[in-house]
């Protein structure tokens, strides 16, 4: 599980640098516990419908799953652990 | 989507509007219209931001003006405001009913049915917006309404919106990142999403040329679309006789980004397409522009441009 959960960090770091065309920032410079939206990581809601875009595409989320479940997107590792625990769900 | 939230004077209270009431069941649409001269006299001489914001646009719409045509111009844009209001109570009161031509209903129920996904309607604050809410109606789809809470109560009244029954919804700005999951949940499910176009508000902006100056207009509908890959179409309405009015929902823009390099581009040239559909608005409706903000003014440009590339 650890190992798998870090391959999805890693996995969602990139997505974010590509999808969202973050200049000047390489997915390693991102931190697992650093805020995505606001201080932190600095992405505001419109980078948010490109976020789930993403997670759709990539990681085959349903969107309806992830209302109302906003501590998903604090971090890198609610992130990873939401894709974990639902991609699983879903395999 | 993120902001500053502006400060948005409330203009009116229960008394005037009981009065305006009471005179319309007792004199008709008629009689409730001519109290609005003397009241938007008083704003025009009292109401200093409503004016300043008012002739902003009026400056810029009839250039070749003279201060006091301007001024008039100022006080028809106060009372055609005033008359809609009075019109909206008159419809959803059940007074009496307006005609109601919808142009480009065709095109929407063809863009529906040739996707299982919704679409964002980009509106303003021209004509009159609940009547266009309400021509809404005859799609048979839930049209959901981004705003915020302060505007969520007056907006269920003046909709006469009626909980769990309506097809028109809310969704409030104030949700998680404003409501944007929820919106692309509901577009995924096919249905509307109705985003004001017009008032940027310290909302991620775009400056694009408008009556030959750069103004600001707010974004988010487009790149939400684009990430949602569903088109917007443009929903304006007009009032065009005493008992009539037009609803345009013919233009539709269909963002596409046409590379990840170019984002910054394409949606300026989206927001740019809008303005345009507006001046185009401004130029056959005039005095029907209810923005009622300085979206020339430098104040409101601090967070335009503010997309990454």
């Amino acid at each position: 599980m650890a190992q798998d959960l870090a391959q999805i960090k890693k996995d969602l770091k990139e997505m974010l640098v590509t999808g969202l065309s973050l200049e000047d920032i390489k997915p390693e410079d991102i931190k697992d516990d650093e805020m995505l939206f606001g201080d932190g990581l600095g992405l505001d809601s419109l980078d948010a419908v490109e976020i789930v875009v993403l997670l759709q595409r990539n990681f085959g989320l349903e969107v309806k799953d992830m209302e109302n479940r906003k501590e998903i997107f604090t971090s890198i590792d609610t992130l990873a652990k939401y894709v974990f625990e639902n991609r699983k769900k879903a395999s | 989507m993120t902001r500053q939230r502006s400060s948005n004077k409330k203009r009116g209270n229960r008394l005037g509007f009981w009065f305006f009431r009471a005179a319309l069941r007792a004199f008709g649409l008629s009689g409730a219209y001519g109290l609005l001269y003397p009241v938007c006299l008083y704003y025009l001489l009292f109401d200093r931001p409503a004016v300043a914001s008012s002739m902003a646009y009026i400056r810029r719409r009839f250039k070749t003006y003279n201060f006091l045509r301007r001024v008039y111009g100022v006080y028809t844009l106060f009372v055609n405001q005033g008359k809609n209001l009075i019109d909206r109570h008159y419809a959803v009161s059940g007074l009496g009913e307006f005609d109601v031509e919808f142009k480009g209903y065709d095109e929407i129920q063809k863009l529906l049915s040739a996707s299982p996904k919704g679409l964002i309607l980009l509106t303003a604050h021209v004509g009159n917006w609940q009547v266009t809410m309400t021509a809404l109606k005859k799609l048979e789809k839930t049209v959901y309404l981004l705003m915020s809470p302060e505007e969520n109560v007056a907006v269920k009244k003046a909709l006469a919106l009626d909980s769990d029954r309506e097809r028109i919804k809310i969704i409030s700005l104030n949700n998680f990142l404003g409501g944007v999951i929820e919106i692309m949940k509901v577009i995924n499910e096919g249905d509307l999403v109705s985003i004001m176009g017009d008032r940027s508000d310290g909302y991620s902006s775009e400056e694009v040329y408008f009556l030959s100056e750069k103004a600001a207009f707010p974004y988010g509908a487009f790149s939400i679309a684009a990430a949602a890959q569903c088109p917007v179409v443009v929903l304006l309405s007009a009032k065009i006789s005493a008992k009539k009015y037009l609803v345009d929902a013919s233009h539709v823009i269909i963002p596409r980004y046409s590379s990840r390099n170019k984002k910054h581009e394409d949606i300026r040239g989206w927001v740019q397409e809008f303005a345009r559909i507006m001046e185009d608005y401004t130029a056959q409706y005039p005095l029907q522009w209810f923005v009622f903000r300085d979206i020339w003014k430098g104040k409101n440009l601090n967070n335009a441009n503010v997309i990454k590339p």
